[in-house]
């Protein structure tokens, strides 16, 4: 049987750049043909509890979600349950993260994490309130999408494996 | 004890929204001690002028991300209240179903999110799951089966778009309601087991009491949470509901950017625990059983008592959801088409129990179908006064304990109305000076 493999778009839509999870989906289900059927896409919002019974749907999940990581605006970066975990200091993630690590935790303890779990972080510019990306994140949004449907296209061919 | 201290607590955690607690001492004696909400006004009622009546019920949706259903439910009530639209039978046994998911999906994560935890000696439900592993295990799995009952039902978890005005828009299968029968009578198991652990902790819920006004819907038919007469423990039945005001009398305190509201008393109180003192007689056998575990009788005055309220009727909603889907089951689900209205102008008024008390919507509608005045009634509105008042007969009880006790005990009080602050614009601080 095929594995389950999740792509799950987080963010706040009415914090700028906070929601370039949510419009890396959007853009991701528009162009659905072309990716393999044992894949499902959602909108898990601002996550929180929403986010672990979501996690326990899959055998693999890609988040993707705005994370300040101190890079460059609009860089972005994958990382894996391990770089989160190992971090001394949790890094801040966006606006809606708070109990993200504590989620994460409450998964694993309740044997519901997926097998493979990858963050692809992109570093907003601007996440006060107000609709829209900014600017900086509007023009690298083509770049944006081909990164991550690269990191799909691995998530896929490790699944293989 | 210093005889001069203060507890300031700003923002309580574990409720929804900004509330605080001032509390001020000197020499002994109480100074200053407010219940305050903090939250912005959200300006609800004035979204809803000029809007056409089929955008009232997503708007109001909104207000709350807890109880979208039940505001749904209520506006939906409303807005066939103002243009004579008269369900089916089916609509009228689907929506029940939807309270009752909504109701369960709250219930146990007051329950067990945001109550546990104080009674189980820890600051929030993630070092639950070090410590107590099953329990949590058996909670989530519980919220779990209440979420995805709400998608069922309802089309997602928060924010439903199956229930529209006259109907549905969608309906679930009769192969979709036979699975979540199966998993709602496991689910009666589960809830037995984690009442027994809170009945091992119970000692925990404080002893207090005082006596006060509950007001809630009441129906002669069954245990009312979709539909009733609004009731009131110390003046009975008061069938005129568009009359509503002469019940609810909201008024404005300094303190608060929520209005407070009293009726026969300073103050009343409305919730699972008001609805149990008025309705307790028509809870089904394993509710009862739940409530007999705790020696939960009608009329309970100790507030704390909400939370166990809270999981009787938990218990209810499953029990009464397997008789509604065996009724749907028995009469075959057919895929219906709404009814329609007919176009008038009017008022109309729906009156829904969601998970923390009375919810009432009131519209007036133009020729065209148009929202021209809009009130909005939200439970925990109706709390705060009672919230005030409970603060100003515990802490003279309470006085000679430690800051860090008293405070711990007045947040413990604000948790157990569950208050959800955003909606009312509601919450808790306590400050001591």
């Amino acid at each position: 049987m095929k594995k389950k493999i999740g792509i799950i778009g987080l963010g706040n839509p009415l914090r700028h750049d906070d929601g370039i999870g949510l419009v890396l989906l959007q853009h991701l289900q528009t162009k659905k043909k072309n990716l393999p059927k044992n894949i499902e896409y959602i909108d898990g919002g601002t996550g929180g509890m929403k986010l672990l019974h979501l996690l326990a749907e899959f055998d693999a999940v890609l988040l993707i979600d705005a994370v300040d990581f101190k890079g460059k605006p609009s860089d972005a970066r994958v990382f894996s349950l391990k770089d989160i975990q190992s971090q001394k200091k949790p890094m801040i993630l966006s606006t809606h993260d708070s109990d993200f690590l504590n989620i994460i935790r409450l998964s694993k303890e309740l044997k519901e994490l997926p097998e493979t779990l990858v963050i692809f972080g992109v570093q907003p510019q601007d996440v006060s309130h107000g609709v829209g990306l900014s600017k900086e994140m509007e023009i690298i949004l083509g770049d944006l999408y081909l990164k991550v449907q690269k990191e799909i296209q691995n998530l896929i061919n490790n699944q293989r494996r | 004890m210093s005889k001069d201290f203060s507890v300031h607590v700003e923002h309580v955690t574990r409720v929804e929204g900004h509330g605080n607690i001032v509390l001020d001492v000197k020499n002994g004696k109480i100074e200053k001690l407010q219940w305050n909400v903090v939250e912005a006004p959200r300006f609800f009622e004035a979204m809803l002028r000029g809007q056409h009546y089929n955008e009232l019920r997503p708007i109001t949706s909104r207000i709350c991300g807890i109880c979208s259903i039940g505001h749904s439910l209520a506006s939906l009530k409303a807005t066939e209240d103002a243009l004579d639209v008269k369900i089916t039978k089916q609509t009228a046994i689907l929506r029940r179903l939807a309270i009752h998911a909504e109701n369960m999906q709250s219930h146990i994560l007051h329950i067990g999110y945001l109550v546990a935890p104080d009674l189980l000696g820890v600051g929030s439900v993630f070092p639950l799951v070090g410590t107590h592993p099953d329990i949590v295990l058996k909670i989530v799995k519980l919220h779990r089966l209440a979420n995805e009952m709400s998608d069922l039902i309802c089309g997602r978890t928060i924010h439903p778009i199956r229930l529209i005005v006259g109907g549905f828009s969608l309906i679930p299968t009769e192969k979709q309601l036979l699975q979540l029968k199966k998993r709602l009578a496991e689910a009666q198991d589960l809830t037995k087991e984690i009442a027994a652990v809170i009945q091992s902790v119970a000692d925990k819920l404080p002893t207090f009491a005082r006596e006060t006004e509950y007001i809630g819907l009441t129906s002669d038919s069954e245990y009312a949470l979709y539909d009733g007469v609004i009731a009131s423990t110390d003046t009975g039945k008061h069938p005129a509901y568009r009359d509503y005001k002469e019940i609810i009398n909201e008024y404005i305190v300094p303190q608060s950017t929520a209005k407070y509201a009293k009726h026969a008393r300073e103050s009343y109180m409305v919730g699972a625990l008001a609805r149990f003192n008025l309705n307790s007689t028509q809870l089904h056998p394993i509710a009862q059983e739940v409530a007999h575990m705790f020696g939960l009788k009608p009329l309970t005055y100790n507030p704390f008592m909400n939370t166990i309220a809270q999981l009787v009727e938990f218990s209810h909603s499953i029990e009464d959801s397997l008789i509604l889907i065996d009724l749907l089951l028995d009469q075959g689900i057919k895929s219906e088409k709404p009814v329609k209205p007919v176009l008038k102008a009017g008022r109309g008024v729906g009156i829904v129990e969601v998970p923390r008390g009375i919810l009432l919507h009131d519209y007036t509608l133009n020729s065209k179908g148009y929202c021209t005045k809009a009130n909005c009634i939200i439970p925990t509105n109706q709390n705060h006064a009672n919230i005030q008042l409970d603060m100003e007969k515990l802490v003279p009880e309470i006085l000679t304990k430690t800051p860090k006790e008293i405070e711990l005990m007045l947040e413990m009080l604000v948790r157990a109305y569950d208050p959800c602050i955003s909606c009312s614009t509601h919450y808790l601080d306590v400050i001591f000076i």
